[in-house]
């Protein structure tokens, strides 16, 4: 049989209410408090119940996970559950962080519940699944059961649905399925403009995600002194694209010298993107990447100084994910120039 | 990238035409190019012509850099 | 405008002595056909195939699909493009139903071609692993685009076409089994009844972002990238006078077998008169300038508003930069009062992270969506390749790779594919067949 483990907080650990709440971590063989729900129908042996005060994890969250880690060390282990932690703050929060470190450290699936309104949800939605549970301890054996439900999947290694299907919040990834009922995509439209033209309420197939912003960098000071970096995504590369960067969905980049060209010639630089017609910047690629404007620029005193290089990749189907890599391997390169400001053409 | 690369402390100016796209990315310097395939020179106009565009809005971005701003800007070109 | 369909339903198809459709078998005469094809002189080499649903068969690089198709009064079904000139959407057409015609290039293909399997895991990706098919493998002289990753595959695309109207000569003279009426009144003059119901357009952007000519959706044989939107009758659409191009992904693509057949306009046509009060077509485009874009969903929104639109469809064909054709003509008009549904496809990333479209609106707040271009899929080998299977991993398709350091090439050598859903041709089906949608895990 399958082995799993659990965490609890000091209250339904049964060591005591908030005056216990600095409760260092304890693990004990077998179930205790909500371990016993579980084990009624969890398909696999709960092993061992950890116990760890809200404060203390709170307060003291680096040690209070390596001491956690430190006692699963060694224990056999095909999951790992916490909570139901309802819409208890600190509680939410511990369970979503000791999942975390469990998940990356040891590697297993893991599994919580919480209240939508724990902010326990906003900060591990994406990272575990979370159940969406109720707001008070009394629902404890229907958000057990949901959970059980989930965990047994798992165990089982039964394919898990989407979020709506099997009540987590979702993890912010987003997947093709097939309709079981087979309804073309034809009679949903009909259906949804209907429901729309008349009043009725309609539940869209991609709900508009909110817009991740970031600060504004502050401007520079003094252009005249400033150095420039020049980067694309749109798949400027020597001829013989050395970093054999993909045409579409990229993961690779490229860095390419500038340092004494006064122009990118046709027949020396290319685009590799397919996203559109190559023709233009292929015959000319400043086009895209105005190296020649940038020299004559600096020539005049417009600017500092050009950073050397230019980096290259491949904007059209290239995941965020990968983006952001890709950006994260670039800056160092433009820390180490001491480069003042960044000038990105896309296509 | 361009968040990730202004997350690191540089300001960075987007140069694309696709404004809508660098507004939902959040972009937060923007200056407009004419097209997705020649963003800094129409080839179906003279030489001449292209250099005087790519110079211009190449240092529009530029000065771009070097402006205080509020909030997302598309800067005027 | 009356469109009358005599439909001809096609159970088997085989090869034999002579080209006819009895008892719903439609015979083949494979050398006649292929000497048809041949009169094209850019074709350098064909072969004809038949492929139906359970065949151990797997199709790559698919570069069209076409519903054969014959006007009994003699005007051509492809009007302006393989026939003269000549108003569609008009009269008698008939059609072999239930079968296509697949047109797979021999060796070479490209960004806008894709897969078809017959059966097993793969069969259910695309609509024509569910239709009885007639396979031309062919290869071309078409020197200049050999080894460009985009093609025009023009010669193969005209073959298709050809071919297409070339077999459905067999039922010229023949009593259909059943006729459909597509009826649609002249807009103003419509009976109270139905101008009492909400009035409705189904706005169309087909793919047209290519600047040079030969690669983009036709209308009656005109380049679309040259248009700004305009009105059409829908039964031009489902009669032969839009043909489908040759750039873009090819899961996001609408065959001209799709316009044929449109779903999404028949299920509109069935609603008229009961539940809405279908008004027609406007015709956009996919453009690659913010300024086109934006001139585009300009026109369609006055359209709308002048043709007294109270609901509106979007349909897309692509994703990535067209999103902001889609999303910008989606809030067009619902900025002009028109209440609007959209359709398309997502760009979720492999990992299901990304952004769905590139560009967003909290307008937009009634989407209909059928997949993710970037989907995984990993499918076993079949038995038979029509074409050439190393073409998915060396032809720089839009879901195929060479190598990949976690992946591995696209092609094994057992015959076996990793791919992105991208290169599915016709795949997510956004055109109204599509049984997919999106969920957030």
């Amino acid at each position: 049989m399958k082995k799993a483990i659990l965490y609890i907080n000091q209250f339904f650990g049964q060591i005591g209410g908030e005056d216990k709440a600095d409760f260092e971590p304890e693990i004990r063989e077998g179930q205790v408090g909500p371990g016993i729900e579980f084990a009624k129908s969890l398909n696999a042996e709960l092993t061992h119940t950890i116990i760890c005060g809200d404060n203390f994890m709170g307060s003291n969250t680096e040690e209070a996970v390596k001491i956690i880690l430190e006692m699963l060390e060694g224990k056999e282990m095909d999951l790992f559950i916490a909570g139901p932690a309802f819409q208890a703050g600190r509680y939410g929060v511990a369970c979503g962080t000791i999942c975390k470190a469990v998940k990356e450290k040891f590697g297993v699936p893991v599994v919580t519940s919480m209240n939508v309104e724990n902010p326990g949800v906003e900060m591990f939605k994406k990272d575990m699944y979370i159940l969406q549970g109720g707001n008070i301890a009394s629902r404890m054996r229907k958000d057990v059961k949901a959970m059980v439900s989930l965990c047994n999947k798992i165990l089982n290694e039964e394919e898990i649905g989407w979020a709506e299907k099997e009540g987590y919040f979702g993890r912010g990834v987003r997947k093709q399925i097939w309709l079981e009922e087979g309804t073309p995509a034809s009679v949903r439209m009909v259906d949804m403009l209907l429901k729309k033209l008349n009043g009725e309420s309609f539940e869209t197939e991609l709900p508009i995600p909110k817009l991740d912003r970031v600060p504004i960098a502050d401007a520079i000071k003094d252009l005249k002194s400033a150095r420039i970096a020049l980067v694309t995504t749109g798949g400027i590369v020597p001829v013989d694209n050395p970093d054999r960067i993909q045409s579409a969905s990229a993961t690779r980049w490229g860095r390419y010298d500038i340092g004494v060209i006064e122009a990118l010639k046709s027949g020396e630089y290319k685009t590799i993107h397919a996203g559109f017609d190559p023709a233009a910047a292929d015959a000319d690629p400043n086009v895209i990447t105005p190296v020649d404007a940038l020299q004559v620029l600096q020539k005049e005193g417009v600017y500092g100084s050009l950073h050397p290089f230019f980096y290259s990749t491949v904007g059209t189907g290239t995941t965020q994910a990968e983006a952001e890599r890709m950006a994260r391997e670039i800056v160092p390169y433009l820390k180490e120039d001491k480069v003042d400001g960044v000038i990105m053409v896309s296509t | 990238m361009v968040k990730e690369i202004e997350k690191a402390g540089f300001p960075i100016v987007q140069m694309c035409n696709l404004i809508p796209v660098a507004k939902t990315v959040g972009s937060n310097r923007i200056v407009p190019t004419i097209s997705i395939p020649y963003p800094l020179g129409d080839p179906g106009t003279p030489k001449e012509e292209q250099w005087k565009l790519r110079y211009h809005r190449t240092k529009v971005a530029l000065e771009s850099l070097a402006t205080d701003i509020k909030e997302q800007t598309v800067f005027k070109v | 405008m009356r469109l009358e369909i005599g439909n001809f339903y096609v159970r088997e198809i085989v090869f034999g002595d002579t080209l006819k459709f009895e008892q719903g078998i439609l015979t083949i005469n494979k050398e006649a056909a292929l000497d048809f094809i041949r009169e094209d002189e850019r074709i350098t080499e064909a072969e004809l195939y038949i492929a139906k649903p359970g065949d151990d068969i797997r199709m790559c690089p698919v570069k069209e699909a076409v519903e054969p198709r014959v006007r009994p009064d003699g005007r051509s079904a492809f009007p302006g493009y393989v026939g003269e000139l000549e108003q569609a959407g008009e009269g008698m057409t008939y059609a072999l139903k239930g079968c296509s015609v697949l047109v797979v290039g021999r060796h070479w293909g490209g960004f806008q071609d894709g897969i078809v399997d017959m059966s097993g895991e793969g069969q259910k990706y695309t609509l024509f692993g569910e239709l009885q098919n007639v396979v031309l493998v062919a290869d071309t002289n078409e020197e200049f685009e050999k080894r460009e990753q985009q093609k025009k595959n023009d010669a193969l695309r005209r073959a298709g076409h050809r071919l297409a109207e070339f077999i459905a000569g067999c039922v010229k003279d023949l009593e259909p089994e059943e006729v459909e009426n597509f009826d649609l009144e002249p807009i103003i003059k419509r009976a109270a009844e139905i101008e009492k119901l909400p009035s409705v357009v189904y706005v169309m952007q087909p793919q047209t972002q290519m600047e040079e000519m030969g690669y983009n959706t036709l209308a009656y044989g005109w380049d679309m990238n040259h248009m700004v939107p305009t009105y059409m009758h829908p039964n031009e659409v489902l009669d032969g006078a839009i043909i489908s191009g040759s750039f873009m992904p090819v899961s996001s693509k609408w065959s001209t077998y799709d316009y044929q057949n449109c779903p999404n306009l028949k299920a509109l046509y069935q609603e008229h008169g009961k539940s809405i009060n279908f008004l027609g077509v406007i015709m956009s485009n996919l453009n690659v300038a913010l300024e086109q874009k934006e001139r585009a969903a300009i026109y369609v929104a006055q359209l709308a508003k002048s043709l007294g639109a109270d609901g509106a469809i979007v349909a897309e064909e692509g994703y990535g930069n067209p999103d902001a054709d889609f999303i910008g003509c989606y809030v067009a008009l619902e900025d002009a009062g028109v209440k609007t549904v959209g359709v398309t496809n997502e760009c979720t990333g492999r990992d299901g992270q990304s952004q769905p479209l590139v560009t967003l609106d909290e307008k937009c707040d009634a989407i209909v969506s059928c997949g993710n271009v970037s989907e995984l899929i990993e499918l076993p080998p079949m038995k038979v390749v029509l074409g050439e299977l190393e073409a998915l991993g060396r032809d720089g398709f839009s879901g195929g790779w060479a190598d990949d350091e976690i992946l591995g090439p696209s092609v094994r050598p057992d015959g076996s594919i990793i791919m992105e859903n991208n290169s599915m041709f016709c795949g997510d089906r956004v055109c109204g067949w599509s049984t997919k949608t999106m969920k957030e895990f």
